[in-house]
């Protein structure tokens, strides 16, 4: 079958072998915080001992983690809302005009994607404590919607390449306004586009951590942040049940993202 | 067919209209914030270059900056070492079998890097997994320290950039003529010097490129270093928080910071010019 | 119906189109009547859609004005302009059922939800697709999704409806099946109908008027029989049709009887409509139904030898080479117990000298 590198069956027995090491190196740290989640509340234990949904008690009656984790939601959501309401209509301008200087912005848009995010939260962190934007919600949705932009933005070029100009241009014809036609020509063909963008988007800001951990202090700490010190300073098995919840959720999105791509994909 | 329908074309000022919100924020959010940065860095009372003149003669800065690129390199290096004989195996599957393998590769890319260094801990750490088997095989007396030092930093590492060095190199070991290989093996020649003469060689591209990728990522790496190294792990993006919260020297911190800026510029346009601007995804990170 | 009688739908004074240095379309002064059927008809790059467009208001002119329905619309956008306009690949919207994309513009135009339920069941009554108003385009065949388009135009009653190769995309059979559709409705409804085309076939069958479009001008316009019975030029006669075209020299006699010196001979011809000189370079066109085998030598004839035969069904067409070089095409009906021509035979290529036509030169280059 292999032959990248010959029929030599030392040759594939090394290969694999090193393949199936890295596998399980991939796969393990992502999944193992499942079975100590439900494991012994007292330390972290694998395998586990015993079964206990007691650190998962703990995570929902913690108001510190609780809170964080609903301050975390409430940011993802207001992000993703405010980067589409933003980027769709930046997106179709770029996609549907003719402007001078578009590729400057369109690299403006895409420029946080390049910047390391060290740097990022530094000038944002100088800035927002000039502006008294440190430890607000608005300051941390406004730098996550700078870092999301990128995102949801390749996600509807591409659609909009993929999207059919002619169906604007009839609509046009048949007397639509541009306000119609964006809304019910433009959109609908972006619907798959527009959610995967905005599922990434939600998923970067919900695991966001070096900008957070700037810009946040005690009122809008978020869950990263919480995580992050955690680990650092105390290392509960908290974080266990935490980290499953958050690896679960993870993986429904990206479960999602790439079932809407194959869906865009079978439909050409 | 039209060829120049700009019926679909928005004028001018609607274009604009659509573009300003978002080109506001990013000036504002984005491009204010950098420009401060840089600002801070250059004027403290005055306008002067200090700021860089003592970065470059302080031991610390000149330190970290080693273990910068040692890490990164280093972390590059293991990468590419195992992340090979991974792409290898996976451009030999059948692609059904493929996609399988793909999700094990993708799941980290997935996965926060909080869960995948809590994890990691749990596994590498004193009473991690590794270090109870080593313990209960050599009864009591083995213990290999893995964590809170530079092997752990190594780790967590290679765990986050494993994934963009196997893409890279799966891209183009499945973009080579199989039949190369093929006929090289009618000719006689045995597993070795295939890889050596053919394999290798067609796919350094994605070598390349994957390093520049895994070195650019590594380079701004805060989290990791911040959770499993140690003390003398520190990264250049540690050394900006270090100065910013713990010595509160905002003109060290923002000179620390537009030296990572431009060494990660050069690497990304470096990285540009090898595989045009696709694949930069996540270089901030 | 023609086009002087009844008041311009479409009026096109001087309208040309430059990009940079190119000239897509050069000035070009055409008006379409009121329930008229005209085609664009040119190869690609003739600058037949460069018109449409212009019409359609994608692109506005580099000079000219626009006149639609008695309306200065020269710089009016797209979605004021009141037209429909039918695409080869349909543009129906993936998203919408049959129903949705029908009532599209009647939903624009703000129609009561009882009117536009009503007309879109009208629509899909009069192409006959009554059937499949709830299901989405693509579960169609070409030929219903082409169908559907044209009865989303058709539902709005627009004053002029393009159509840009709307055929292109369908087999032949279909498409003859939807050329005489399209016919139908035309005259059913007295539409006007701006109809582009890169298939003379389609253009002759279909049309009231054909415009001949080369090299970004109009080159000859007029009814499907004027364009093939009487081209102006060596380009309207072989884009529409087959010749023969024999070059040579006039002459004109006494009595002003023209004929031309050609390679083959000195053939008598008809006055030409546009005024040659005695002595200038001319071209001789025969259609090849006007033409036949002969055995003796006629006033017009050619000898020559038959190459090659071939049967078209109804027709036979013979190639035959002349002495020197140069070859006739010769179409025959084809009759049960027809003696057949042999390969290689020696045969005489004969026409009545009142079916040739003298036509100026085709331009060098």
């Amino acid at each position: 079958m292999n032959e990248l590198f010959g029929s030599s069956r030392v040759a594939r027995g090394l290969v694999s072998s090193m393949a199936w090491l890295c596998y399980i190196f991939l796969v393990v740290p992502s999944l193992i915080v499942i079975p100590i989640s439900f494991g012994n509340p007292g330390q972290i234990e694998f395998p586990p001992r015993q079964f206990s949904l007691e650190l998962y008690r703990q995570f929902f009656t913690d108001a510190a983690w609780w809170g964080s984790t609903v301050q975390s939601l409430i940011v993802a959501c207001l992000t993703t809302l405010a980067t589409l309401v933003l980027a769709v209509p930046a997106a179709y301008a770029l996609a549907r005009s003719r402007l001078p200087g578009r590729g400057g912005l369109q690299g403006l848009f895409m420029m946080p994607m390049l910047v390391p995010v060290i740097v990022l939260g530094l000038g944002l962190y100088l800035q927002y404590s000039n502006w008294g934007l440190l430890d607000t919600t608005a300051g941390l949705v406004l730098a996550h919607v700078m870092l999301t932009t990128p995102y949801i933005m390749v996600s509807v070029m591409s659609g909009l390449q993929h999207s059919d100009v002619a169906l604007e241009t009839v609509a046009s014809i048949m007397g639509a306004s541009r306000l119609r036609i964006f809304f019910r020509v433009v959109l609908p063909q972006l619907k798959i586009s527009i959610a995967v963008g905005a599922l990434f988007a939600f998923l970067m800001s919900l695991d966001e951590v070096v900008v957070a951990y700037f810009l946040t202090g005690t009122d809008t700490m978020t869950l990263p942040v919480k995580m992050y010190s955690s680990i650092r300073w105390e290392l509960t098995p908290v974080l266990a049940a935490v980290s499953t919840l958050l690896t679960v959720l993870s993986l429904m999105i990206a479960l999602g993202i790439i079932a809407m791509q194959g869906k865009t994909e079978a439909s050409k | 067919m039209a060829q120049s329908s700009s019926a679909s074309d928005l004028s001018p000022w609607t274009a604009l209209l659509l573009l300003a919100p978002l080109t506001a924020v990013m000036l504002l959010i984005l491009i204010y914030p950098l420009g401060l940065t840089v600002w801070t860095s250059l004027y403290n009372g005055r306008f002067s270059f200090d700021a860089y003149v003592e970065l470059a003669s302080s031991t610390l800065f000149l330190r970290v900056l080693r273990n910068t690129f040692e890490i990164a390199i280093g972390g590059t290096l293991v990468s590419l070492l195992f992340g090979y004989p991974v792409a290898l195996h996976l451009a030999a599957q059948p692609p059904r079998k493929r996609t399988a393998y793909l999700i094990m590769v993708m799941l980290p890319f997935w996965t926060s890097i909080l869960v995948k260094s809590f994890a990691l801990v749990a596994v590498f750490g004193n009473q991690g997994l590794i270090n109870q088997f080593l313990g209960f095989v050599s009864g009591g007396t083995l213990n290999v320290p893995m964590m809170f030092n530079r092997v752990g930093v190594i780790l967590g590492m290679i765990n986050f950039l494993l994934p963009f060095m196997i893409l890279s190199i799966l891209g183009s070991l499945l973009a080579l003529d199989r039949r190369l290989i093929l006929a090289a093996e009618t000719m006689g020649a045995g597993p070795l010097r295939i890889f050596w003469k053919i394999t290798l060689p067609l796919s350094l591209p994605g070598v390349l490129a994957g390093v520049l990728i895994n070195v650019t990522l590594s380079i701004g790496m805060y989290i990791t270093p911040a959770l499993l190294g140690g003390r003398q792990d520190m990264m250049v993006a540690n050394l900006v928080d270090f100065y910013t919260r713990q010595t509160l020297d905002w003109t060290a911190a923002s000179a620390t910071a537009v030296a990572l800026l431009i060494l990660s510029g050069l690497l990304v346009a470096l990285l540009g010019k090898v595989r045009g601007s696709a694949g930069l995804a996540g270089a901030g990170a | 119906m023609t086009a002087s009688s009844t008041p311009a739908m479409v009026e096109l004074q001087g309208v040309a189109k430059r990009y940079g240095e190119v000239n897509a379309l050069h000035r070009v002064d055409l008006s379409i009547a009121k329930g008229e059927f005209v085609t664009l008809l040119g190869p690609s790059g003739s600058g037949k859609t460069t018109l449409l467009n212009l019409i359609a208001g994608m692109i506005t002119p580099s000079s000219g004005r626009i006149v639609i329905d008695g309306r200065d619309a020269t710089t009016l956008p797209t979605n004021r302009r009141g037209l429909g306009m039918v695409f080869q690949n349909y543009a129906l919207m993936p998203h919408m059922t049959v129903f949705e994309n029908i009532a599209f513009p009647l939903e624009v135009r703000r129609l009561s939800k009882a009117e536009i339920k009503r007309k879109v069941g009208e629509a899909l009554e009069l192409i006959q697709l009554g059937h499949v108003a709830n299901r989405k385009p693509r579960e169609l065949s070409g030929g219903q999704q082409q169908r559907i388009s044209l009865a989303r135009c058709i539902v709005y009653n627009p004053a002029l409806i393009l159509m840009d190769e709307p055929l292109g995309a369908l087999d032949k059979k279909l498409r003859e099946q939807m050329q005489l559709e399209i016919k139908r409705l035309h005259a059913e409804l007295g539409i006007t109908m701006l109809y582009v085309t890169h298939d003379q076939d389609e253009a002759l069958t279909m049309s009231d008027r054909i415009v001949l479009m080369n090299g970004g001008r109009i080159e000859q316009q007029g009814t499907p029989d004027t364009l093939y019975f009487r081209p102006e030029t060596v380009f309207s006669a072989e884009f529409i049709g087959s010749s023969n075209l024999i070059p040579g020299t006039v002459e004109i006699g006494a009595d002003g009887a023209y004929a031309l010196n050609t390679a083959l001979g000195r053939f008598a011809a008809p006055a030409p409509e546009r005024a040659i000189k005695a002595g200038e370079r001319a071209v001789l066109l025969v259609r090849p139904e006007n033409m036949a085998l002969a055995d003796a030598a006629t006033p017009a004839s050619v000898a020559g030898h038959i190459e090659d035969s071939i049967l078209l069904g109804g027709v036979v067409r013979h190639f035959v080479r002349c002495a020197d070089g140069s070859s006739l095409i010769i179409q025959e009906l084809n009759q049960p117990g027809r003696s057949g021509a042999h390969r290689g035979e020696a045969v005489r290529a004969a026409w009545q000298p009142q079916h040739g036509r003298l036509l100026p030169p085709a331009p060098a280059g």
